[in-house]
């Protein structure tokens, strides 16, 4: 067992000698620092200072180093002696001797307000430059597609079926339960709110529209963006890391073509495919509810949306789906590309992959509102 | 006798499957040596190292640190994995202030002074501290990372294909600084390598791994001299050969 660390300060004639007892460790010696400093702000004026080590048992480098930084402190430029038998301390105190390197510095770089101002310049100039950057990403992407257009024979149509598969297909059940819940909200709400002023029929148009025309397609749009957009930057941004797009290029494959563009077709595919259903489920579920609630029979209800809901709210729902999905690959692609050489630029590239396409899905769903409503759809 | 044996192996089985790693292995560290361990690759270097350091279970066998455990402490070890594995998101000089933080309750300013001291020891002067490890050098994060094995004196340390990816100058100054540290600390070393300029460079005894089992061990002289099979062919190919010439000759 570790015996407890102890000093003794004594005078000796001319000399000062700093007697070592138990064991100088670093699990040991975090309790004699603060009496160790009090000695030596103490300066005792001595011709020298002796270290005796003939009571001390076991010693590290750390305690070694405590010793030496006392003596340097009491010391100025005076000589440690050393008495006593110790099979390793002399050793030791010469090794931290010869490596002591003076100060450690403080690390560089802007504090306090400044500091954070920096940090808020800085943060507003790289929104800029991601703008810039993944526009100038998304023509990139174009023009590789119209190249693959223009010579079909170069488009991995392996990579485009499984990207559809682990993106698109492997989110249907969750993509259709969330907005079968979606659906049943919905229609709980209108079934309290519309009740009050004895319109609870037009519940069955409350679901239908706002399901058909908004929350299929959001609801999809943002959790792919959580599950598949993430997924890409995660795949593309550790194949950065291991140098396999830098291989890729050596050998002559377009990182473009073998990565992005079979995510971005296949994302574009699937997106619609998923918006349907989740249109689908989120009806049923309003199905469900005002069947439970109103007494409206499926029957009755599908009756009534092809009576009063017009086909073209189907259509404004849909016509999203694939510039959302081109968003979500752009976005996602692109943050994996942009992955640097270490783990945190991968997690903070992920987060930044999410955060920028539920952004994204959401200002331009509004634009789309806005627009569908200036032109009357 | 087992006061000098620094970590003892006994009977050491490893199985991943159907696949036999280890079978029936026994090796013993001795204190303060420096012992390399060579083999093919695949035949369980990396896997010893992880059992004996705790990472992985042995299927079987029983591994002790005898001379440790006769003086009642228990066994603390420092391991330099391949590519260092330092944190990255930490700075250098962070990296080997984390082992004391989390087990020490050193005050922070003798804690970084520790730790520029470990550095420096390692080879790694201050203006390395503050920077990330991405932003240097493998070499150095090589020493980075040894300085973090060694940040709470532990006097078992392991070293795994240290100067693997390494030019050859700035191997041959990892080999001395293994060394140096090494004696002046009083370290065991079980250090885990293909280079056989760091067999003949640093190493007081080695160890060969074939066949699951330990082939031979014993300083070089010994075994070359007994040498049959995969060892032979190891140490008598032209570069173990040239390996000879270079350490005899210089």
């Amino acid at each position: 067992m570790a015996v407890e660390a102890a000093f003794d300060f004594r005078e000796d004639g001319a000399a000062t000698v700093l007697a070592l007892r138990g064991d100088w460790t670093v699990d040991t010696i975090a309790k004699l620092e603060q009496d160790l400093a009090a000695v030596a702000l103490a300066g005792r004026p001595s011709a020298g200072a002796v270290v005796d080590v003939a009571q001390l048992g076991r010693i590290d480098v750390a305690g070694a180093y405590l010793v030496e930084r006392t003596m340097r402190a009491a010391l100025a430029e005076a000589r440690m002696d050393v008495r006593g038998e110790h099979p390793t301390a002399r050793r030791l105190f010469e090794a931290a001797r010869r490596a002591y390197g003076g100060e450690v510095s403080e690390p560089q770089g802007l504090k306090g307000l400044t500091g954070f101002f920096d940090g808020v310049g800085r943060a507003v100039a790289a929104i800029k430059e991601e703008a810039v950057e993944t526009i100038g990403f998304f023509g990139e992407t174009l023009v590789v597609l119209a190249r693959l257009l223009s010579d079909p024979r170069r488009i991995r149509w392996v990579s485009i079926v499984h990207s559809m598969e682990v993106a698109g297909l492997n989110a249907m059940p969750i993509v259709a339960l969330l907005s079968f819940f979606i659906g049943m909200v919905v229609a709980y709400l209108g079934a309290r709110i519309l009740g009050d002023f004895g319109a609870s029929v037009w519940t069955i148009e409350l679901v239908a529209f706002s399901v058909l025309r908004e929350f299929a397609v959001v609801i999809t749009a943002v959790l792919l963006a959580g599950r598949t957009d993430s997924a890409f930057t995660a795949e593309i941004g550790a194949m950065k890391m291991r140098q396999e797009i830098d291989a890729m290029q050596v050998i002559g494959i377009d990182p473009m073509e073998a990565l992005v563009a079979p995510r971005f077709i296949a994302m574009v595919v699937m997106t619609p495919i998923l918006t349907f259903a989740a249109m689908m489920a989120g009806i049923a579920g309003g199905v469900l509810v005002a069947w439970g609630e109103l007494g409206v029979s499926p029957h009755m209800f599908f009756a009534r949306i092809s009576e009063t809901v017009p086909e073209q709210h189907f259509w404004v729902g849909m016509s999203k789906a694939p510039v959302f999905a081109m968003v979500l690959a752009i976005i996602g692609c692109k943050q994996g590309l942009s992955v640097g050489g270490d783990v945190a630029s991968l997690g903070q590239r992920v987060t930044t992959s999410v955060v920028q396409s539920i952004f994204m899905v959401i200002l331009l769903d509004a634009f789309f509102a806005l627009w569908f409503l200036e032109m009357d759809w | 006798m087992s006061g000098d044996i620094a970590i003892r192996v006994r009977g050491l089985v490893t199985r991943f499957g159907a696949q036999t790693v280890h079978e029936g292995l026994d090796l013993d560290v001795r204190r303060g040596e420096i012992l390399g361990v060579v083999g093919p690759s695949g035949c369980g270097k990396s896997v010893l190292l992880r059992e004996i350091v705790g990472l992985q279970p042995a299927t079987a066998g029983e591994i002790s640190f005898p001379y440790l455990e006769a003086e009642g402490r228990e066994p603390r070890v420092g391991v330099m994995f391949q590519d260092g594995a330092l944190f990255s998101n930490l700075t250098v000089l962070e990296n080997v202030e984390a082992p004391l933080r989390e087990h020490t309750r050193l005050s922070p300013h003798l804690r970084r002074e520790i730790a520029a001291l470990k550095l420096a020891m390692a080879g790694l002067g201050k203006d390395a501290h503050h920077k990330r490890p991405a932003q240097i050098s493998g070499g150095m994060r090589k020493r980075a990372a040894v300085a973090r094995a060694l940040a709470l004196d532990p006097e078992l340390l392991f070293l795994d294909e240290p100067t693997a990816g390494l030019d050859p100058i700035a191997a041959e100054n990892f080999d001395r600084m293994t060394r140096e540290l090494a004696k002046s600390l009083g370290l065991t070393v079980f250090l885990v390598t293909h280079d056989l300029d760091t067999l003949h460079a640093i190493c007081d005894r080695v160890a060969v791994l074939y066949g699951g089992k330990v082939a031979a061990i014993g300083t070089i002289a010994e075994i070359t001299a007994h040498a049959e099979g995969w060892v032979a062919e190891y140490f008598s190919g032209p570069r173990g050969r040239a390996a000879i010439r270079g350490v005899v000759g210089g």
